[in-house]
């Protein structure tokens, strides 16, 4: 519940950012990406449709992308998307509670747009 | 008196002086004594088919064999063809010795043939050029050439002859030669630093060593051997630098490859580079958070803080400072450490590690990458050239050897056309390894003509072909910034280079489909010959390289 709000307001965020932030605007340029972001067991999740300069977004954990951050569970997810560091991720990750499907660089990219927005 | 030709002094010196065993060249008239000089003095030719890869196979020379790289070319164009292997040579600080005709001074600025002023385009790819005016300074000028190419940091140098000095003779007792080539020497870094290095790494919680060239260059795996052991450290080299420790070794991290780097030099909180030039693919430094302490070695004073002021700057040659360095540190042991990195790191990786296992068809470039390896294994020589193929081959080879991974087109010139050259180098160099080239078909084209010389000079190197019909990397990047839908000068199609070796005298095999792979790659390894196995993969494939490459460029 947590994360599929944190994952919304994300999305407003983002969505708001492609419509009036600068820095943001010329950061996502006309790239065409789908992200995803789930829980492990498919519960919950969102995806990020970023289209030549626009973002939108749809709830669920099933969609098709070019790359996914695939959460063990949704607690994890929230405490340390909130945190938003990278030190967090990896800790996630050294833990076995992160792992990334399809290409990490897009979810690289994907970190360091949303970093602007916040 | 015994009387010798201008062009003769040049063998001569090579072969006496310097041990200079292999030349690569291409003939012309105003260098004939030289190339004469090399049957006096039994030096072998490796005749090439344009003198781009004359250049380029000199510079592999000396990655490969350990010496000075030796290329001679003859006026004018000859040269205009080298130049951007030396351009190459120059930004990978190789000691490369490019020897060039030169019109008669006799007709200078009469139209000669082949007139041009060549030092002056020369100059700024080159750590010295000279012209030499008299037949007797021809040994003085080369062992100054030579000196030039290995002293410090090392590179290129460049020596115009012209025919008024090489085809006349002179007695040759007047003639003064060098007793012995290059002295060695080596720089101390201050006591100071070092004391405060070892302090920094003592202390270190979450270490990262990354090594660059400057590491190969100095031949330094004893001295790292023994650096890595006793602080144990986990550690990367890269370019020239890897295969000074193996690829297998338990503390290195190519097994996560490039995420393994992003991420250590991220989460660090020491970050020890030897001989690294802190460049765009490290984002000039600026991958590096601030708060991480950062120590550099280097035999250049300037790279010390460029791009990121060091807290420590050690200066000199990466084998003797990491040996002076050893007796002040404390053995160390980091594995927790090195298995959040790996675990981590693999986390990110889960899909190309999976891609590895799994056969696909179309074929995928990582799955290619992963069967070859299986089957040629780490006692061998990989080179790769292209794009989006260096990052696959970058991350998915791994081998025993030094200089054992190279994506040569992935240096600082960023230069397609170079993996052939290399691969030849490296079988001339040392024969008895297997050595694997893996080539973009793109950047296959641009000295793919080489397969001649190999079949001609017995060099049988395998050639796969990651035949993604297009200059993948830039198609790629253009659907990311212009749109799928307005490509460029992108797309190649399907081209049969496994013919075109064939016709040339090689071996060579198409393969469309997975379960293809290994026996193809047995067929080329067994049949001696100089080897392409062009391999269809999927088209729809980019790399990580090529988001890093595109978003490189953007402007606002
Ligand atoms: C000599 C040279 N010409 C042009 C380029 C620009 N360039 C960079 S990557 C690339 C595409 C390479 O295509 P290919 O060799 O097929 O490899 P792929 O990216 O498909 O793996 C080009 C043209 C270059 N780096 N060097």
């Amino acid at each position: 519940m947590r994360l599929s709000l944190l994952l919304f307001i994300l999305s407003l965020k983002l969505r708001d950012a492609a419509l009036r932030n600068r820095a943001f605007k010329n950061y996502i340029g006309t790239v065409r990406l789908n992200i995803l972001i789930r829980t492990r067991d498919g519960k919950s999740g969102r995806l990020f449709v970023f289209d030549k300069g626009s973002v939108s977004s749809v709830k669920g954990a099933n969609h098709a992308c070019d790359a996914a951050l695939v959460w063990s569970d949704s607690g994890t997810a929230f405490t340390v998307m909130l945190k938003g560091t990278d030190e967090a991720s990896f800790q996630a990750a050294a833990a076995g509670k992160l792992t990334v499907e399809g290409m990490s660089y897009y979810i690289q990219w994907f970190n360091d747009a949303v970093k602007l927005v916040m | 008196m015994t009387q010798i030709l201008g062009g003769h002094l040049v063998g001569k010196y090579l072969k006496e002086i310097e041990k200079v065993d292999t030349v690569f060249c291409i003939s012309g008239g105003h260098i004939e004594s030289i190339l004469d000089s090399f049957t006096e003095y039994e030096i072998r030719t490796v005749d090439v088919r344009h003198e781009q890869a004359a250049a380029m196979m000199a510079h592999a020379w000396s990655v490969y064999a350990g010496t000075p790289g030796v290329c001679l070319v003859t006026a004018g164009p000859g040269f205009t063809n080298a130049v951007t292997g030396i351009a190459n040579a120059y930004l990978d600080n190789a000691p490369l010795v490019v020897l060039s005709g030169k019109h008669p001074l006799r007709d200078d600025l009469k139209g000669a043939l082949q007139e041009m002023n060549q030092i002056d385009v020369i100059k700024s790819i080159t750590k010295w050029a000279a012209t030499c005016y008299e037949t007797k300074r021809i040994p003085e000028y080369l062992s100054m050439a030579f000196r030039h190419a290995v002293s410090g940091r090392p590179g290129p140098v460049f020596l115009e002859l012209p025919p008024d000095i090489l085809n006349v003779r002179v007695p040759l007792a007047q003639v003064p030669m060098s007793a012995r080539p290059t002295r060695k020497f080596t720089v101390h870094p201050d006591d100071w630093d070092l004391r405060q290095a070892a302090d920094i790494i003592n202390n270190a919680r979450r270490p990262l060593f990354i090594g660059g060239s400057g590491v190969g260059l100095s031949r330094c795996s004893a001295a790292l051997g023994q650096f890595i052991d006793r602080t144990g450290i986990p550690f990367i080299l890269t370019n020239c630098g890897r295969g000074e420790l193996p690829d297998s070794h338990p503390l290195s991290l190519w097994d996560v490859g490039n995420v393994g780097i992003q991420l250590g030099m991220m989460q660090a909180d020491v970050v020890i580079a030897a001989g690294l030039r802190f460049n765009w693919l490290l984002q000039s430094g600026a991958i590096i958070p601030p708060a991480t302490k950062v120590v550099r070695i280097d035999i250049d004073p300037h790279e010390i803080d460029r791009n990121r002021t060091a807290d420590a700057g050690l200066v000199g040659d990466a084998s003797s400072v990491l040996g002076q360095l050893v007796p002040l540190l404390k053995r160390g042991e980091h594995s927790a450490w090195t298995r959040d990195l790996r675990t981590a790191s693999r986390a990110f990786l889960t899909s190309e590690l999976e891609l590895r296992e799994k056969p696909s068809n179309p074929i995928h470039p990582i799955r290619l990458v992963a069967q070859i390896q299986k089957f040629v294994g780490e006692d061998a020589i990989y080179v790769i050239d292209g794009g989006d193929t260096c990052y696959f081959g970058l991350t998915g080879f791994s081998s025993r050897e030094k200089a054992g991974v190279m994506a040569t087109a992935a240096g600082l010139l960023g230069c397609l056309g170079t993996g052939i050259p290399f691969a030849m180098a490296a079988k001339l160099a040392r024969p008895d390894k297997k050595v694997l080239l893996l080539n973009g078909d793109g950047s296959f084209g641009f000295n793919s003509m080489e397969f001649d010389t190999m079949v001609r000079r017995n060099i049988p190197v395998v050639c796969v072909v990651n035949n993604d019909q297009a200059w993948g990397m830039i198609k790629h990047s253009q659907e990311l910034s212009i749109g799928a839908e307005r490509l460029q000068c992108c797309e190649l199609g399907v081209r049969p280079y496994e013919k075109m070796v064939e016709g040339l005298g090689g071996y060579g095999e198409l393969v469309t489909r997975d379960e293809e792979i290994v026996p193809a790659l047995k067929r080329a390894f067994d049949s001696g010959k100089p080897a392409c196995i062009n391999v269809i993969t999927d088209p729809t494939v980019t790399s990580p390289a090529t988001p890093l490459f595109y978003q490189s460029l953007k402007m606002d």
